[in-house]
């Protein structure tokens, strides 16, 4: 039995979800009655055209942004009633965010960033854990840096390590390839698979790219801001094959 | 097409764009230049209704006849004039063409108020007179009731009665200083409508009782013959009839010379100490406006380098960046310095009301705005707007087009080679002011020397900002984290990530808070000074004093110091009058006292020669005043007095000057045969051994009791109140630096403001990982409070420092203290700290507004 198997419930969920940007004729339905589970201990990719919703599904999944109906769930947490500073104290508690760019706050050090969304919450981190994950980013000599002396790739890194160091619920990462070359977003990608293998996390990512997809355990095909499709077990050929039948089916 | 067009268009647009972060600079301009406005605008408008009323007034006098010398000394503005016979104004009438002739006696008289307590006498002159009866040229004209007829019966000016709640028919007391039961039989206005001639208070009453109260006995004098000519005979014709028939040293002017200097008298000093002391508080916010100003631009032109990059790159030359930058300064300094104008008006008309509501009479009239009020304060925050570009603008114009393609993080510190050159610069001048402004407080010493120094280690100061603002804010900010844990770790960052602009913003605040401090301090050792010299030359346990300053009030009766020696508790007491004369020919305020009754009371220090003995023609002199002038003991010098008379004194007795006792002393019986009115400044008591001080002072009050109550004060009581008039000094100059400090204040908002605006992304990182807006909030503000604590500490010590040197500086004497009020500069922290706070307010609340979303989309 594989990790893929196990079901340790469901770390974040949307219920027909619906998201109206802007009001009359300059309406856009972003998200389209979408209804998804994104189970602990599984890699979720979502994949789409641009200005499908992906961003949109992933933003309220994750308490950033509210949705217009529908329901919206951190494990057992319904966000939907939640005031700001609830889901203010939601996100550093129980999410992780790895965003495309500018993932660090420049004035504090590599090892600050990481531990940021605890000291915020004035928890002690914990040690044995934050040095696990500091050997597997490999950034070890570099604690004392601050962003703008490390790459792209090792920026990111660290954004990946600062979201999975409270060990929260469910880890979101919108793109976060999207900057980097197929080595160093290899690196990345990695980091996120083994963060579910070993850790056991919850990690929903956006991509656009197949090869990205293919290291997920299920992909979700997004259109028109409704699920129209999904894939277990992708590959980077198998993800690219179905892409091309949905740009074949459009035109 | 050419380049002025696109120019204009560049910076047209980039200003409705930047609306918002140009606010503060617009804010900082137009308050400025209100300031500025104001003051010139309340100037001329004062200068000229005082014109016109003073005009108006004397408009029935064509000719003065008074004594042609005038006896200068410091502390009498206008000088002292000899008296005239008032017989005088007999001869004046039987020459042709005279219509009227009357003496006009003048002296000091203060009315008791209907609560008891004396009108008036706190800077303004208490003034009282006889009643001209020749209505026309009598400048006061009867509003109510009657012109006095018998003994005892006064007018009084409009606003005197209405402050004293005087009415028809009140009884009261005016002091002369020797109490005078009076009747109100009038109330005047000076000229048409005034309440007064400005804010002082006059009491009229018949020639007789002038006389009688406000001259020597029987002595016949006046102060000057006013004549009106009869119809058709010009002023200047009048004066030529009338000057041949003089007595010599009896001079004629006309009314309208007369109305002239009386005006300049009021305009030249009380007006223009006045708009100068304003001019210099509005330069001092300019000044601090100054630097908010080039901090926006500096951040505007910092943000924009991608914007001008491209535009280099799309061909546009270095001039057309930089103009455009400047034609956005120009734009908001004239639209501002228009704002300006308009609220400087208001501020005046403001001031103008506020200061009648607060009973200092002023005349009516409309405003006066000359064009110098309009164009110099446009001219003035126009160039702050444009000069405080400048630099920020060259650098627009420096931008490398290759600046488009490069991600250039805008709010970070680059210093490099620039921070070497302010480090050596700065050092310099702060090394090179510290000793000067050192040997000019020490050795000297020097006012000039100081004042050099002091703008020197100020220039080095704000220069050497940027090297001191990261290591400034760091130490300061050190217990923050502690504090505030992460957030308290990113608000002391921030404060030290560009430290350029954080010592830009800082210095507005410091240069505010030294002038503070400076002032605090000055304040202090003045305080401390008096202290020390009633310490040290007070030897009594009472003083009898009115409490008044100033030209007003009418003094202590002579009388007083008899009457209270005569009491059982009391051992011995010593009035201490004050007159001035002119010695070996320079002016010079004269101490009329019974010298043989000083000792144990008022110690002179060190005595050479003998006090007992100086007679009617002798002097006692400060020993540094005789040094100055090159006098020994035994030395005749030639006193002329204010009634023309004069002859040879022999200088008998030297003393230590710096105390209660000025540089001169004269017994009253040298004084009496040339005095005017006459009356004591102070009355020092001495108790009698075992008399304790309450008793002592019971019985003193109680004996006061028939000459209305002047106070009586313990010894510290009296250094207290002779320092009060410093207090109400040092709160008109708070008041007035409040501007500054309000600008500065703005500064550190506008900055923070531009900083969230650049931190975007940044801030919605936070939030996205779990910042609280709280949180947020709390980070802002205490950015903004160290900020504000790197300006107010710098402040402190720059303002300590140069307070010291001044203070040292400005006493030549060398026997002045110097003091740092510890409370007070507490105090002055706190506000700065707080005021820190409150700045970081409304930055702090848009930050934490940010929408998550859009922080983390935004580009
Ligand atoms: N703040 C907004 N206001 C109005 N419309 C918006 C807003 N945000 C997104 N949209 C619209 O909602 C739709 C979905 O946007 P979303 O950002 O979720 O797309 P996406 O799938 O993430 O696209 P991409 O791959 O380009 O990132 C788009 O049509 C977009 O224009
Ligand atoms: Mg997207």
């Amino acid at each position: 039995m594989t990790t893929l198997d196990v079901v340790r419930g469901t770390a974040a969920r949307v219920a027909d979800a619906v998201k109206i940007y802007g009001v009359g004729g300059t309406e856009v339905r972003a998200l389209d009655h979408v209804t998804v589970e994104f189970p602990a201990g599984r890699f979720t990719a979502i994949m789409g055209p641009s200005g499908s919703g992906k961003s949109t599904l992933m933003h309220c999944a994750a308490g950033l942004d509210t949705l217009t109906a529908g329901s919206a769930w951190i494990g057992e947490t319904e966000l939907g009633p939640l005031n700001d500073r609830r889901l203010t104290l939601l996100r550093r508690e129980r999410i992780g965010f790895v965003f495309q760019a500018f993932n660090l706050v420049p004035t504090l050090t590599v090892r600050e960033n990481i531990t940021l969304p605890l000291d915020l919450a004035g928890v002690a981190p914990d040690q044995a854990w934050l040095e696990a994950l500091i050997s597997i980013i490999g950034l070890g000599d570099r604690l004392r840096h601050r962003p703008s002396e490390l790459s792209g790739g090792q920026q990111q890194r660290v954004a990946v390590a600062r979201a999975l160091a409270g060990r929260p619920q469910v880890v979101f990462a919108d793109e976060p390839t999207g900057n980097l070359d197929s080595r160093t977003g290899g690196e990345v990608l990695g980091l996120l698979r083994r963060a579910v293998d070993e850790m056991g996390q919850a990690v929903v990512m956006v991509t656009h790219d197949p090869t990205a997809a293919g290291h997920a355990d299920e992909v979700l095909f997004l259109a028109d801001g409704r699920l129209v499709d999904r894939m277990e077990r992708p590959s980077a050929g198998l993800v690219l094959d179905r892409m091309k039948a949905f740009e074949r089916g459009r035109s | 097409m050419t380049s002025a067009p696109v120019t204009a268009r560049l910076s047209l647009r980039s200003l409705r764009a930047h609306r918002r972060r140009l606010a503060g600079t617009l804010l900082s301009i137009l308050l400025g230049v209100s300031f500025l406005t104001g003051t010139m605008v309340l100037g001329d408008t004062l200068r000229a209704n005082f014109d016109t009323l003073f005009a108006d007034a004397n408009a029935g006098t064509d000719v003065v006849v008074r004594s042609a010398d005038v006896l200068d000394s410091a502390g009498t503005v206008g000088g002292v004039r000899a008296p005239v016979a008032a017989a005088l104004a007999d001869r004046l009438r039987t020459i042709p063409g005279v219509a009227a002739a009357e003496p006009s006696v003048q002296g000091a008289g203060q009315l008791v108020g209907s609560d008891g307590k004396p009108i008036g006498g706190q800077g303004p002159p208490t003034l009282a007179g006889n009643w001209l009866t020749d209505s026309r040229l009598n400048p006061y004209r009867l509003a109510e009731g009657r012109a006095p007829g018998a003994p005892g019966e006064v007018v009084v000016n409009r606003g005197a009665a209405r402050t004293g709640g005087l009415h028809l028919g009140s009884t009261t007391v005016l002091r002369t200083p020797d109490p005078v039961p009076v009747t109100v039989v009038g109330i005047a206005t000076f000229g048409a409508s005034a309440d007064g001639m400005g804010p002082s208070t006059f009491t009229a009453m018949t020639f007789d009782d002038a006389e009688r109260h406000l001259t020597p006995r029987g002595a016949g004098q006046a102060g000057s013959i006013q004549v009106r000519a009869a119809g058709g005979v010009s002023q200047r014709e009048l004066v030529a009839r009338i000057s041949p028939q003089l007595p010599s040293g009896v001079q004629a002017i006309t009314g309208a010379e007369a109305t002239r200097e009386s005006t300049q008298l009021l305009s030249g000093r009380f007006l223009s100490m006045f708009t100068t002391l304003l001019l210099v508080f509005a330069g001092i916010a300019l000044l601090v406006a100054t630097f908010t100003i080039h901090n926006t631009f500096a951040i505007v032109v910092a943000q924009r380098t991608r914007e001008n990059a491209l535009l280099r790159a799309l061909g546009a030359g270095r001039g057309q960046v930089l103009g455009a930058t400047l034609a956005e300064a120009l734009a908001v300094g004239l639209l501002a310095s228009l704002g300006g104008l308009l609220g400087g008006i208001g501020v005046a008309t403001g001031l103008k009301a506020l200061f009648s509501a607060l009973g200092f009479a002023l005349p009516t009239g409309g405003m006066v705005i000359s064009a110098a009020a309009v164009l110099m304060p446009l001219l003035v925050g126009t160039l702050v707007a444009v000069g405080s570009a400048l630099l920020p603008a060259v650098r627009a114009g420096r931008t490398a087009p290759l600046a488009a393609l490069r991600d250039t993080g805008v709010d970070r510190a680059a210093e490099g080679r620039s921070g070497t050159v302010r480090t050596v610069l700065g050092g310099l001048l702060v090394a090179g002011g510290v000793p000067v402004a050192v040997l000019g407080a020490t050795d000297g010493p020097s006012v000039v020397l100081t004042a050099g120094g002091a703008l020197a280690v100020l220039a080095g100061t704000v220069v050497l900002g940027p090297v001191a603002a990261a290591f400034a804010v760091r130490t300061l900010g050190a217990p923050l984290p502690r504090l505030r844990g992460v957030s308290g770790v990113l608000a002391r960052r921030n404060a030290a990530r560009n430290p350029r602009r954080t010592a830009a913003t800082a210095s507005a605040l410091m240069i505010g808070v030294a002038v503070v401090t400076l002032f605090t301090v000055f304040g202090a050792s003045i305080k401390a000074t008096l202290d020390d010299t009633v310490s040290k030359s007070f030897a009594g346990d009472l003083a009898v004093t009115t409490s008044s300053f100033g030209a007003g009030g009418s003094g202590i009766s002579p009388k007083v110091a008899d009457t209270l020696a005569a009491l059982p508790e009391v051992r011995q007491t010593v009035g201490l009058g004050r007159g001035v004369a002119r010695i070996d020919g320079h002016g010079r305020t004269l101490d009329v006292t019974d010298p043989a009754r000083l000792s144990g009371i008022v110690d002179l220090g060190r005595v050479d020669g003998s006090l007992d003995a100086l007679g009617t023609d002798g002097l006692a002199v400060s020993r540094s005043e005789a040094q100055q002038r090159g006098w020994r003991l035994g030395q005749s010098v030639t006193v002329g007095f204010t009634d023309g008379a004069s002859g040879p004194f022999t200088i008998r007795a030297l003393y230590e000057g710096g105390g209660l006792a000025g540089d001169y002393l004269i017994t009253r019986q040298a004084w009496a045969p040339h005095r005017g009115q006459d009356a004591d400044t102070m009355v020092a008591v001495g108790l009698r051994e075992g008399v304790p001080l309450s008793a002592g002072k019971a019985a003193v009050a109680k004996a006061l009791a028939p000459f209305s109550n002047p106070q009586v004060q313990d010894r510290a009581e009296y250094a207290k109140s002779a320092a009060s008039g410093v207090d109400m000094m040092l709160s008109v100059v708070y008041a007035l630096l409040a501007l500054a400090v309000l600008i500065a204040l703005l500064g550190i908002a506008n900055t923070l403001t531009l900083a969230v605006h650049e931190r975007t992304r940044e801030l919605g990182l936070l939030r996205a990982v779990g910042q609280t807006r709280a949180q947020l909030r709390g980070m802002v503000r205490w950015e903004s409070v160290l900020v504000a604590a790197f300006g107010t500490v710098g402040g402190l010590g720059l303002g300590a420092f140069l307070g010291w040197a001044l203070v040292r500086a400005s006493d030549s004497a060398g026997t002045g203290s110097f003091a740092i009020p510890p409370g007070q500069l507490a105090v002055v922290l706190a506000a700065g700290l707080l005021a820190g706070a409150v700045a970081g307010l409304r930055p702090a609340g848009r930050a934490a507004r940010l929408d998550v979303l859009r922080a983390i989309a935004a580009e």
